[in-house]
């Protein structure tokens, strides 16, 4: 773990026990994270995204189980910086030194992740009163000001009023208040503005953008939303049936994808201004991961796909020092194959119109 | 896993699979039907099977039994009153011998009315009845009444309550408004004086039962019915029935009542019990199927006059009635989860 | 909230008026009433049609029997105890019948609160199962098999408590009823409580809470319980009415003088009256508990109660 580092999770493998059988969620994943970073895991549903978030919050299912890897996590207390491995640590612990102090989540829908027969106001102070040794005067001069922090009106009254009361993107921001009551490191954002509308999904980003750069912590974004990840991320994670194929810095997986999955998801980007009408979708199913076969998983619905796909599962390749893809396709034998046209074409016109606008992409 | 790892590419496997005509064949979800995955999650709960087992067993011996011995449900022999069980294979052992614990003024003894009455070749497998009448006969054609009674009572129900359901759901607005209103009114008021109100006007009998049984439980039926079909008709396939021109009566029977047959089933199931212990409790006030013929109920009944003395006349229809019930209940619960799987696995 | 409680305000009284038009109705129909004897000369009929008023237009007699059933005036009983008022009849025999039922409820409530909760917190294992068996039995079981099952045993083998009711020892002889009552409530409460927790703990919101870092008990009492609890309320008003139904029969297994048991001798010895009155009397109880029950749901869920706003 180096010094700037904050999470450092390392081949990690976690399978599921369900009545229809073992599910091999997650298959060897490695993520890391330095402090004030953002880093986004992007994939289809099911490629075992908030798996890996709910494994490093101690908060995994009853039936999972960890088979291998670590989940290193560094933060500071009274003694100086302490460096962890949350798998190693029981529930109680995490719980104690974890989960809200140090690593706090936005999940996913605000309809359903708010209490409903408690006020706003108790679910906030919860955490404060539970964390630290305040009054409930102090507790709760402390939400108002997070309430207002994260731009909600009259956060007075609101605290007297219950989920149901509120819209949607009220109660998202209500779902970071939360996260953010007990001044964590780490932020995780389960697919924060899936459930939203696309209006407020905007306003959303931007707020967790802002108090990201206001209060210098890190973030990780779990979504599927490759529109979401160009706005907020510096490295990304692509994830495919409990596997990472592709990790590199946000320019380079947007710029110069190497796997034949992430030209899949850029393709199926909606976009204003291509010529071609039609919206291009990866064809197939993401695998069941009850019935493991040998070989690369995304085989079956790659175009690209080489015989050894079959047989073999990729390495991960290396193509610069933060630029990572697990096919094999970029293994010195194999046939020179280039993303398609189209997507090359709309990925140099992105590229022109970020340069003329000045923003990142 | 090892021996795949172990495999060294060669030059030759790097080459272009160009399969394209098989790339986006779905081949996880499109072969996992949905009537397979729920026969395997009932198969895999055990205590529904056992349910489904002693339904079976019981609904054979309610065909079958009346005719294994050559006693009738309603022939009463006076000298062979109050006979306790006596089973021929068992006798050696001690137990079914037809002997019985008699509790007299001057402390328990023992008595065999079988040695009495000199009735060396006489076996009554459950016992018979203070007329005489064979109990495992009336046991068994009992069991056959109540089944029948409750399986009718809760199909007719079904019918009337998924009709009303699915007419009030899918329509809505003022028909709904006015079709629960008048449901609330039904539901206000108390099965039990539904039931001895509607007997106190029709003649006791198998028909009134049955029909009393359907005033009270169509309800709960319409409940669940309604509310799939409020869940169902905003769904997109209902939507695009209609925009194709289906009519509505199509659209409830051809497009709804198909996706609501898990749902109705589970509740059929967990009606049938309600329905044979409200029989039961009629015939034991009194309002039950007329003499000689017998329900489960009619049975405990008498047997319940007796029951201090003879306690083997109440057991089996006790036991069967429990029975019965407890398998439907289980079987029901088996059912409702392996339609509606609740259970979030990851 | 005031529009809600308006609106189940109506509806009861719509229901308790419905059931008082079907036993009016009834009333008239009945074979072997004073009012349809055969043996009556016209002269005598028209004396007693004056004298009950039923001369006056039908719509005028509905009136007049609404208003003496609220009142309670329900006629006299012609069977069971002759020209003795019905009102008299049930008086004595009510107050035993809602405390063997009190009981019943309460303590078939609580165990089967604390069971259901075992069952959902330490699911899949042996706990869950011995609960679920249980309170499946309990649920298929009728109330009267208890009933005899704990009268054979406790009362009449080992004599711990009095086989018939007995008025000298009227707490000692309602034990075995309000258990044989109570298991049926349990059973289903268990049940529910089950289903109702372990959706509660799979909810997001539980999820949301654990990764604030509580412990467990906080989680479970200040989230999960109450969650889980507002719906059981719902299941309290269905239970009473079946308890209602059992308690006919096991008050008839143990002689208790209650209104279910006097019931029951109505029913057989066909004394109308006393039927329809105590047919009026369970109507009425059953819709007042199921208005309390359901104006209290909406007391305690915040959803309910304020309403929406916003959205």
């Amino acid at each position: 773990m180096n010094e700037k580092m904050i999470l450092d999770i390392h081949d990690l493998d976690i399978s599921f026990k369900t009545t229809a059988g073992n599910v091999h969620a997650i298959r060897g994943i490695n993520i890391d994270l330095e402090k004030g970073e953002t880093v986004a895991i992007v994939g289809e549903s099911g490629s075992g995204k908030s798996v890996t978030m709910k494994a490093a919050m101690g908060i995994l299912a009853k039936n999972a189980t960890v088979n291998s890897g670590k989940i290193e996590f560094k933060y500071s207390n009274e003694q100086g910086e302490q460096v962890v491995d949350i798998l190693q640590k029981d529930k109680r612990w995490i719980r104690k030194h974890i989960n809200g102090k140090r690593i706090a989540m936005v999940f996913q829908d605000p309809m359903t992740s708010l209490d409903p027969t408690m006020t706003i106001g108790k679910q906030l102070m919860e955490g404060l009163l539970w964390h630290f040794d305040i009054s409930k005067e102090e507790a709760k001069n402390r939400s108002i000001s997070l309430l207002k922090e994260v731009g909600i009106n009259d956060a007075e009254k609101r605290m007297k009023q219950y989920p149901h009361q509120l819209s949607g993107g009220m109660r998202q921001r209500v779902v970071i208040a939360i996260a953010l009551s007990c001044n964590p490191d780490l932020l995780i954002c389960d697919e924060p503005t899936t459930a939203l509308d696309v209006t407020i999904q905007a306003k959303i980003i931007e707020l967790i953008k802002k108090v990201q750069e206001e209060r210098g912590i890190s973030v990780i974004y779990i979504t599927h939303d490759l529109g979401v990840v160009a706005k907020v991320a510096d490295y990304v994670n692509v994830m495919y049936a409990g596997k990472i194929v592709e990790k590199g810095t946000i320019n380079e997986i947007f710029y110069d994808p190497r796997h034949p999955y992430t030209w899949g998801l850029l393709s199926a980007m909606p976009d204003l201004s291509t010529d071609d009408p039609r919206l291009y979708t990866i064809p197939g199913s993401p695998p069941n991961l009850l019935n493991e076969k040998p070989g690369d998983a995304f085989a079956p619905r790659n175009k690209f796909a080489l015989e050894i796909d079959d047989k073999l599962e990729p390495p991960m390749f290396k193509v610069t020092d933060t630029h990572y893809a697990a096919t094999w396709l970029l293994d010195e034998r194999a046939p020179k194959v280039e993303m398609p046209k189209e997507l090359r074409e709309r990925l140099d016109r992105m590229k022109k119109e970020a340069a003329e606008y000045g923003s990142e992409l | 896993m090892s021996d795949i790892s172990a495999y060294v590419p060669r030059k030759e496997d790097f080459r272009l699979k160009n399969e394209t005509e098989e790339l986006g064949l779905d081949s996880n979800f499109a072969s996992q039907n949905f009537w397979k995955e729920v026969v395997i999650r009932f198969f895999n709960k055990r205590s529904a099977v056992i349910g489904l087992v002693l339904i079976l067993l019981i609904i054979l011996f309610a065909a079958i039994g009346p005719g294994m011995n050559d006693y009738t449900y309603e022939g009463m022999i006076q000298e062979e009153k109050n006979l306790a069980p006596r089973v021929s294979w068992l006798e050696k052992f001690g137990i079914f011998d037809g002997s019985e614990t008699m509790t007299t003024s001057v402390g328990d003894m023992e008595v065999n009315k079988y040695e009495d009455a000199g009735l060396t070749d006489t076996y009554y497998w459950f016992g018979s009845d203070i007329y005489g009448r064979d109990l495992w006969t009336r046991c068994w054609s009992g069991t056959r009444v109540s089944l029948i009674i409750a399986i009718a009572a809760a199909f007719i129900d079904m019918l009337i309550g998924m009709s009303y359901g699915l007419i009030s759901g899918f329509f809505g607005g003022k028909v709904d408004m006015v079709m629960q209103r008048f449901l609330e009114i039904c539901n206000g008021i108390p099965r039990l004086v539904i039931v001895t109100l509607l007997l106190l006007i029709l003649k006791p009998g198998m028909l009134t039962i049955i029909f009393a049984l359907l005033l009270t439980e169509w309800v709960g039926m319409s409940r669940i019915a309604r509310a799939e079909m409020l869940k169902l008709k905003e769904q997109e396939f209902v939507l695009a029935s209609r925009t194709l021109g289906a009519g509505s009566f199509f659209i409830i029977f051809k497009e709804v009542l198909p996706n609501i047959v898990g749902p109705v089933i589970t509740q059929v199931m967990f009606s049938i019990p309600t329905a044979i212990f409200t029989e039961a409790f009629l015939s034991f006030v009194g309002l039950g199927i007329p003499v000689p013929k017998c329900s489960l109920g009619s049975l405990i009944s008498d047997g319940y006059n007796s029951f201090t003395t003879h306690p083997y006349q109440i057991i089996p229809p006790i036991i069967i009635m429990a029975l019965l019930m407890l398998s439907f209940n289980l079987l029901g619960d088996g059912l409702r989860e392996a339609f509606d799987p609740k259970m979030k696995e990851m | 909230m005031k529009k809600y409680v308006l609106k189940r305000v109506l509806t009861s009284i719509g229901t308790l008026l419905a059931i008082v038009l079907v036993l009016f109705i009834l009333m008239h129909l009945m074979p072997g009433s004073p009012f349809n004897d055969e043996k009556l000369t016209d002269v005598q009929r028209e004396v007693i049609y004056a004298k009950y008023g039923l001369d006056d237009p039908i719509v005028v007699q509905f009136g007049r029997y609404v208003v003496n059933m609220c009142k309670g005036d329900f006629g006299v009983s012609y069977k069971i105890s002759k020209n003795t008022p019905i009102s008299q009849l049930i008086e004595t025999r009510l107050p035993i019948s809602i405390g063997i039922g009190f009981y019943a409820v309460a303590r078939g409530a609580v165990i089967g609160l604390i069971l259901g909760l075992l069952a959902a917190l330490k699911r899949d294992t042996i706990i869950d199962t011995v609960c679920t068996i249980v309170s499946v039995i309990g649920v298929s079981v009728p109330s009267y098999v208890f009933a005899l099952g704990l009268s054979y045993t406790l009362g009449f083998k080992w004599k711990i408590f009095p086989m018939l009711y007995d008025s000298a020892d009227a707490l000692g002889s309602s034990v075995m009823p309000s258990i044989a009552l109570s298991m049926f409530t349990m059973a289903s409460i268990a049940r529910f409580t089950r289903t109702e927790m372990i959706e509660v703990l799979g909810s997001e919101y539980m999820l949301l809470a654990e990764s604030k870092g509580l412990s467990g008990t906080k989680l479970i009492f200040t989230h999960a319980l109450r969650n889980a609890l507002i719906p059981i309320i719902t299941v309290l008003a269905p239970l009473v009415v079946d308890l209602m139904t059992g308690s006919l029969v096991v008050e008839k297994i143990f002689a208790i003088p209650g209104v279910g048991s006097l019931l029951v001798n109505a029913i057989q010895s066909n004394d109308y009256n006393v039927v329809i009155a105590l047919s009026f009397i369970y109507s009425a109880m059953y819709i007042v508990i199921m208005l309390v029950v359901d104006i209290l749901y909406g007391i305690i869920d915040p959803r309910i109660r304020l309403g929406k706003e916003g959205d």
